[in-house]
């Protein structure tokens, strides 16, 4: 499987693609650019970081990574498609098949059980019942959760919240994992555990994971590492 | 999504806002309540009329003292205080054998009954009670009124010391059923009862010269109502036109003042229906009222309701929910509170409507029970649902409208 993942990112196939892209908002009068000019290509199969101080532009670009947000100028294009020309709908449709979030504070539905949190993406996809579930046991199993199916977020630990989180982006099986800042708000032996959970999924199954932190030990599990500051690229690098 | 997991998911909303959930419910209960209420007294109104007015035929006319304003709404008696009788004195205006001559006179009217009513003490098996009793023409009121007999005969002219009676009198009012050839006793008087009428209600018909002795306030020869059956039809018009012109002559009044009303039973109908459908309408007004309250009530728990879960809605965005899903989930949610709103108050208003001739007594509105209508059961389910839904469709749509970045950056 690592040999699959490193095929596919060597043999530079573009999974998403940045073209000269602005992100300005307006407040008021004021324009305030987020994110300037950017202009970037993430390949499938790569483990990508994306880094930079508060207020470098690093959750503007991970919203408009995972087609929450459309720029203000320039084009991104996800699998060739351009998002800017999709209708909301479609933009709902292909961030439900393509892209799963795990977010810093997990947002799960409070109100629903930790199974239902997993299958929700599913029925917004249409899944066959007996499909779905089948696929939301065997994902909460993975991530250890068998024994929590039944339980409420409220009664879980953060670090098993976070771990739901997981499971639900990977139930649809997206080619893109966007994880920001996906270990924030645990102690660092849950957060290290988080993280090589993420590093097992692209080393072992090949997924294309998109990481937004502002740790600069968490980059080291990338392979690549997008530095942002004031809106701007500043460097990339990889890790070989 | 399918719609079956929007509606799971809408119904789970609504269970996880328990306390809020159920005094929007409320609100709508009590609106929904009111309107089957007022619709079951509504459907009760109209059985008693239109058995009243089954009584008269299309071919009847009534005649009454008094002149009438805008109809004669609920039986004889008009404008009794009005412009003096016949010979223009301050009199009451009266009904008597000279009218009922003047009334022989024109060959375009069939049958003439005179009629005096008034409220008697009846006794049977040591039972006594008060109920209303009619003097009647017994020779003609066999021919003219529209009551059937259900058992034994109608009155005929020989008759002295016998009565008809209702059937409700005949069968409920004293507990055990008075029958043919019974014996009963009208203000100290022995009267035999000689037939029972096909009809619910506890009067008696009695021959109005024995009527005269038992209603103690009445004149002999002075009539409460004179009931006349036309020898056509279709010709109704122009013989209450015939007519009121020779009543008009007889008594000395003019067209202008007449000290009497002459009404068709197609008349009263269509007064009463116009006054029953007004007081309908205004009850139902008030209720509307409520149901608008809870309207009201929907609206602002689902704008409640989406502001509390606009995090959640990103969310559900993030993970794959379009518009219509989002939009789907919160309709559902507002309709279905709109339902079971709708449910719970069709069982109160079922039994409000049980309740209210109790608590209100045997009132003239209530006199005929009431009536939940399968019709107004699936109208106001129909209604609550909507209003659940139209309630909560602005709340909804904002939510569906709701650009995923801005609802999960939401605190």
């Amino acid at each position: 499987m690592a040999t699959k993942k490193t095929t596919a990112a060597q043999a530079g196939t573009v999974l998403l693609r940045f073209e000269n892209v602005w992100k300005i908002y307006k407040m008021g009068e004021v324009e305030a650019p987020a994110l300037k000019n950017i202009t970037v290509k993430i390949l499938k199969g790569d483990f990508v970081a994306i880094i930079g101080a508060s207020g470098s532009g690093k959750s503007t670009m991970m919203n408009l990574i995972g087609c929450l947000d459309t720029p203000t100028k320039g084009k991104i294009f996800l699998k060739n498609q351009d998002i800017s020309s999709l209708s909301e709908s479609d933009l709902a449709s292909l961030r439900g098949r393509t892209i799963g979030f795990i977010f810093q504070q997990y947002n799960l539905i409070p109100s629903i059980t930790t199974f239902d949190n997993v299958l929700f993406p599913l029925e917004f996809l249409e899944y066959d019942d007996e499909e779905a579930q089948k696929r939301t046991r065997d994902i909460l199993l993975k991530v250890g959760l068998g024994d929590k199916m039944y339980n409420r977020p409220t009664q879980l630990s953060g670090g098993q919240q976070q771990r739901v989180s997981i499971a639900r982006s990977l139930v649809t099986n997206p080619e893109i994992i966007l994880a920001d800042e996906p270990t924030g708000a645990l102690d660092s032996v849950t957060g290290r555990e988080v993280l090589e959970m993420l590093h097992k999924l692209w080393k072992e199954e090949g997924k294309t994971i998109v990481m937004v932190t502002h740790d600069l030990n968490l980059a080291k599990y990338a392979h690549t590492t997008i530095e942002l500051k004031d809106g701007e690229i500043q460097r990339i690098s990889t890790n070989d | 999504m399918k719609l079956r997991k929007c509606l799971k998911h809408a119904f789970e909303m609504v269970l996880h806002s328990k306390i809020r959930s159920w005094l929007t419910i409320l609100g709508i209960v009590i609106g929904v309540a009111s309107v089957i209420a007022i619709m079951s007294i509504s459907s009760g109104m109209q059985t008693v009329v239109s058995n009243q007015m089954g009584n008269l035929g299309g071919d009847i006319l009534t005649l009454s003292a008094g002149a009438s304003r805008g109809g004669n709404m609920f039986g004889p008696g008009g404008d009794r205080g009005g412009s003096g009788g016949a010979s223009a004195t301050n009199k009451t205006p009266e009904l008597t054998r000279t009218d009922v001559q003047a009334l022989k006179s024109l060959p375009d009217l069939k049958l003439i009954d005179t009629e005096i009513r008034g409220t008697v003490t009846i006794s049977y098996l040591g039972k006594s009670g008060k109920v209303s009793l009619t003097g009647v023409d017994p020779a003609v009121w066999s021919k003219i009124t529209t009551l059937t007999i259900a058992q034994g005969r109608m009155l005929d002219s020989a008759d002295q010391n016998v009565v008809v009676i209702e059937g409700g009198l005949a069968n409920n009012y004293f507990g055990k059923p008075v029958g043919i050839n019974q014996m009963i006793t009208i203000s100290g008087s022995a009267f035999r009862v000689v037939g029972i009428v096909d009809d619910t209600g506890n009067g008696i018909y009695m021959p109005i010269n024995m009527a005269y002795q038992e209603i103690t306030d009445k004149t002999t020869g002075v009539y409460d109502s004179i009931v006349i059956k036309v020898k056509d039809e279709s010709q109704l018009d122009a013989t209450i036109n015939k007519t009121t012109a020779k009543l008009i002559a007889v008594r000395h009044v003019t067209a202008k003042k007449p000290d009497f009303s002459l009404t068709s039973s197609k008349q009263m109908q269509a007064t009463r229906s116009a006054m029953m459908s007004t007081m309908n309408n205004f009850l139902l007004a008030i209720a509307a009222v409520s149901l608008i309250v809870g309207a009201v009530g929907v609206a602002n728990t689902m704008f409640t309701s989406v502001l509390e879960k606009t995090k959640e809605i990103g969310i559900m965005k993030a993970i794959g929910a379009r518009n219509k899903d989002v939009l789907s989930i919160f309709l559902m949610n507002s309709a279905l509170i709109g339902l079971v709103g709708g449910i719970i108050g069709i069982m109160f208003g079922i039994v409000l409507s049980g309740l209210l001739p109790v608590l209100m007594g045997e009132t003239g509105m209530l006199r005929g029970g009431t009536l939940v209508s399968l019709n107004s059961v699936f109208l106001a389910i129909g209604v609550s649902v909507v209003i659940g839904i139209l309630a909560g469709a602005i709340p909804a749509y904002r939510a569906s409208k709701l650009k995923p970045v801005d609802a999960l950056r939401y605190e």
